[in-house]
């Protein structure tokens, strides 16, 4: 990367002075210890200022949409989970539900106050993860061991429902897989209670910890206007004061009977993304345990044959990072004819490379954490020619060819 | 409107000192017991009696870990068909559950076994249903 | 010199006894530091994990060593033993055993002060010849972090001198005979405490070997010998400069009411010395795990509004009770 390692130097005179002005490329990434995935960001410095950046994506590309069209309707549950550890259980609901509303059945009351209290708790331990990391890129180690301390009672508890901690293979089409262990109530509500007390805790610890807050306060402040123009999902857009939330305006599971209260903050910058969350962590307790006492009896899942009809389904959900959107083609036969992901962080990768203008090289770990990337989730190809305005998804074969014919071409 | 509330240094002080008098949360793994939750979904074990080489775990898992072998013949009023049994490549096995919620005879189960390391691949393939053929 | 000198300054207390000091401290550097976040710290070599700074010393010292082309290599080669010799003589100057330390000048103050200085100017220097992008970036930090934590140093280790009249440390350690100087001059050991932290690299001030932004600072590209000798140094500056607070402020082996000038049993100074060595490094261990990492920026303006004009003040004051 030979244009990486030459700093671009440009003279410009004002005034009749000589003005020196040095414009070096900053490659962060692929490989970089804060970044738990791997992503080119080329940062354009000035100094130590960051003046543009310039993302590149595709480094986690696994073909996973690819592959679905090889798997038969059951084997793609298991697949899609798998697009992402921390919001698992959000790909396997997006994923069943596009499917059971191509069928047509409809997953009984139980079942989908059991999706709720899953889907729930993976929100607070994704956006524990959240807290501790964030702790972490500012160098307050101690905050990120707290947290993740915490974060094992969650994650315990997932364990004990559904069998394992992440890839929880507890969604199926027509429900979830099993019945929730006997007891498993009265285990929710106690670690509830610990999980917002300790919340109440973390809100005024990352509030007046003085050298912890001079990180976050006022680094990386989007606006509403930018927040319009540039389209983040999730938290990153209610952090500007936009309430939207896919979980009040469209319910899913049993979200119309117990509605999120959506929490928004005001000053878009890192603090306010901190304050959401811990906001969000508390609603999330709030509706988890709602539910564990309203649970209906009745069975919590629904037989559905195996051969799915003829159609194309959407669905979006609320992950723990924004809006998921899965779109699902089916031929009539085994395996789907197409399965399409959209998922938060392409949303959010451009309004985060907006957050860094103006701000140092020791922002960036935590601006880029701020918008919680997940880049497995991101890297899906679609191409989109404006010229022609046409789109079109390109094959493995057919890109190798287009990538030696583009070559030999170059170097004629 | 909340208050700001004053910041102040150290605020973490207080609950560090607490955190010292608490047991450490770090489990003694592997100098004591680990223990897993009842769902816990491990290692995969096979109940050879129960099997009767129906083909479906087969053909219902994702990640393409069991092989049918034929074993023996038998015969069906005048074909003679191959009998079955499954073998078990279990580096590949992601421990789903399919083939356990699908085998209709409950031949198959997921232990709480994680302790999956092995020097050789080889070591990993499950045969003991193949011993039971008649 | 005779045998016993001879011994003095390689086993006791000389250079062994420091490095095994510089072990200790990080031992429980590591294990107050994993206790206070609620996990065990080091547990499996030796009993309680004693053994773990030894073991990571000599693994890394058995690991290949890799040096990128477009280094200086003389200085790769040569630094790291410059950089090491620094903490272990300004240490041979402390007196640990009542008064007497294996080295003495009369003016030796002066000459810790030069000795901290030269350490960050070899920081410097191993971080710009390692020549790769993220050395480069973090000795800029470097430098001006320094820039801002050198005046308020200066001027905390200036007070005591003041205080006791004498520029050699045995000086000030047996004028603290009747009243410690953190009684009466407690600012600048506060002042004291802080800049050594933006010394040692140590949280909050840990900006130029970040690990989180910007890999590992100076350190980058070190690896095997090279960096096992690193991270020694850095134990051994961290003992180096808790013996330095030790004995300006805290009334180095002696006490409010022994004077470190009676001939007692060295044993007896030294035991004392420890106590107090190790009370001053746990003292930096709770404030490291206690804050985070503050930005070069704003760790330059605290140092040049708060820091200095407080240790200046402290001064002045002492100067005035001097000459009262």
């Amino acid at each position: 990367m030979s244009e990486d390692t030459k700093p671009d130097q440009r003279r410009e005179s004002s005034a009749g002075l000589m003005q020196y002005s040095v414009e070096s490329a900053m490659p962060f990434g692929p490989v970089h210890p804060s970044l738990k995935e791997p992503e080119y960001f080329k940062l354009i410095l000035e100094g130590e200022k960051i003046v543009q950046v310039i993302p590149r994506i595709g480094y986690v590309h696994r073909g996973i949409e690819r592959a679905a069209q090889e798997r038969t309707w059951v084997k793609n549950t298991y697949l899609f989970e798998r697009i992402c550890g921390i919001c698992s259980f959000a790909h396997s609901l997006g994923y069943t539900h596009a499917v059971e509303a191509l069928t047509g059945f409809e997953v009984p009351k139980r079942g989908r106050y059991i999706r709720l209290i899953v889907a729930e708790l993976e929100r607070l331990h994704s956006h524990l993860l959240w807290l501790g990391l964030v702790g972490h890129w500012a160098g307050f180690d101690t905050l990120f061991m707290w947290v993740w301390k915490d974060r094992e009672h969650i994650l315990d508890l997932e364990e004990a429902i559904t069998g394992n901690r992440v890839n929880k293979s507890y969604s199926i089409i027509g429900g979830v897989r099993m019945e929730l262990p006997d007891g498993i109530a009265a285990k929710i509500q106690d670690e509830l209670k610990y999980i917002e007390k300790r919340a109440d805790y973390y809100t005024k610890l990352v509030e007046t910890e003085e050298t912890f807050a001079v990180r976050t306060k006022g680094v990386g402040r989007i606006t509403q206007e930018t927040a319009r123009r540039l389209c983040p999902v999730g938290p990153l857009l209610r952090c500007t004061g936009i309430a939207r939330d896919v979980r009040a305006e469209d319910p899913y599971a049993a979200y119309d009977e117990i509605p999120p209260h959506v929490q928004t903050s005001n000053d878009g910058d890192i603090a306010s993304l901190l304050t959401l969350r811990l906001n969000e962590i508390r609603d999330s307790c709030r509706m988890v345990s709602e539910a564990v006492e309203k649970l209906p009896t009745g069975p919590y899942k629904v037989s559905i044959p195996r051969a799915v009809p003829q159609g194309e389904s959407t669905f979006h959900v609320e992950a723990p990072r924004g809006e998921l959107f899965y779109f699902v083609k089916s031929g009539g036969g085994s395996a789907p004819e197409r399965v399409k992901v959209r998922s938060s962080t392409v949303a959010n990768i451009l309004t985060a490379t907006e957050m860094l203008k103006g701000h140092t090289l020791a922002d960036v770990p935590i601006v880029l954490t701020g918008m919680d990337p997940c880049f497995g989730c991101m890297d899906r190809v679609s191409v989109l020619d404006v010229d022609k305005s046409k789109e079109w998804s390109i094959g493995g074969e057919e890109l190798r060819m287009y990538g030696i014919e583009y070559y030999k071409r170059k170097l004629s | 409107m909340k208050e700001v509330p004053r910041r102040n240094i150290g605020e973490a002080v207080g609950e560090m000192f607490r955190t010292v008098l608490r047991t450490p949360i770090t489990e003694k793994y592997p100098f004591g017991d680990k223990v897993v939750t009842e769902r816990f979904r491990g290692k995969l074990d096979i109940d050879p009696v129960k099997c009767t080489g129906c083909s479906i775990c087969e053909i219902v898992c994702p990640a393409q870990v069991i092989t049918m072998v034929p074993v023996g013949k038998k015969m069906i009023g005048t074909r003679e068909v191959d009998i079955k049994r499954p073998s078990f490549e279990l580096y590949t096995c992601i421990m789903c559950g399919q083939c356990v919620d699908d085998c209709k005879f409950g031949a198959l189960t997921l232990t709480r076994n994680f302790e999956l390391a092995v020097f050789k691949k080889e070591s990993t393939i499950m045969r003991k249903a193949l011993t039971i053929g008649k | 010199m005779n045998p016993l000198q001879v011994v003095e300054l390689l086993l006791f207390p000389g250079l062994t006894f420091f490095v095994w000091l510089a072990f200790a401290f990080e031992w429980l550097d590591r294990k107050t530091y994993a206790r206070m976040q609620g996990r065990r710290g080091p547990v499996v070599t030796g009993p309680f994990g004693l053994l773990q700074p030894v073991a990571d010393f000599f693994k890394l010292a058995s690991k290949e060593e890799i040096v990128p082309t477009q280094s200086d290599k003389f200085v790769l080669r040569w630094g790291p033993a410059l950089y090491f010799a620094a903490p272990a003589i300004g240490i041979a100057f402390i007196p640990i055993l009542g008064t007497q330390a294996i080295l003495y000048h009369p003016l030796d103050l002066l000459f810790m002060l030069f000795i901290l200085a030269f350490s960050t100017l070899m920081a410097a220097m191993l971080g710009y010849a390692s020549a790769g992008r993220y050395s480069t970036i973090a000795i800029g930090r470097l430098v001006v972090q320094y820039t801002s934590y050198e005046v308020p140093l200066i001027l905390a280790m200036i007070t005591p001198a003041v205080l006791a009249g004498s520029l050699s440390i045995q000086g000030v350690v047996v004028a603290q005979g009747s009243m410690w100087y953190i009684v009466i001059a407690p600012v600048a050991f506060a002042v004291f405490i802080i800049a050594a932290l933006a010394e040692l690299e140590k949280p909050p001030f840990d900006i130029p070997s970040a690990k989180t932004e910007i890999v590992g600072g100076w350190m980058t590209e070190f690896s095997g010998n090279t960096l096992a000798y690193v991270k020694l140094t850095k134990s051994l500056s961290y003992v180096f400069l808790s013996a330095l607070a030790v004995s300006l402020f805290l009334g180095g082996s002696g006490g409010p009411v022994i004077s470190a000038n009676q001939n007692l049993q060295s044993v007896f100074y030294a035991s004392y010395f420890l106590v107090k060595l190790f009370a001053v490094g746990f003292l930096f261990f709770v404030i490291k795990t206690a804050l985070a990492r503050v930005r070069i920026d704003q760790a330059t303006k605290l140092f040049w509004t708060i820091i200095t004009p407080l240790s200046l003040a402290q001064l002045a004051v002492a100067i005035l009770w001097v000459f009262r």
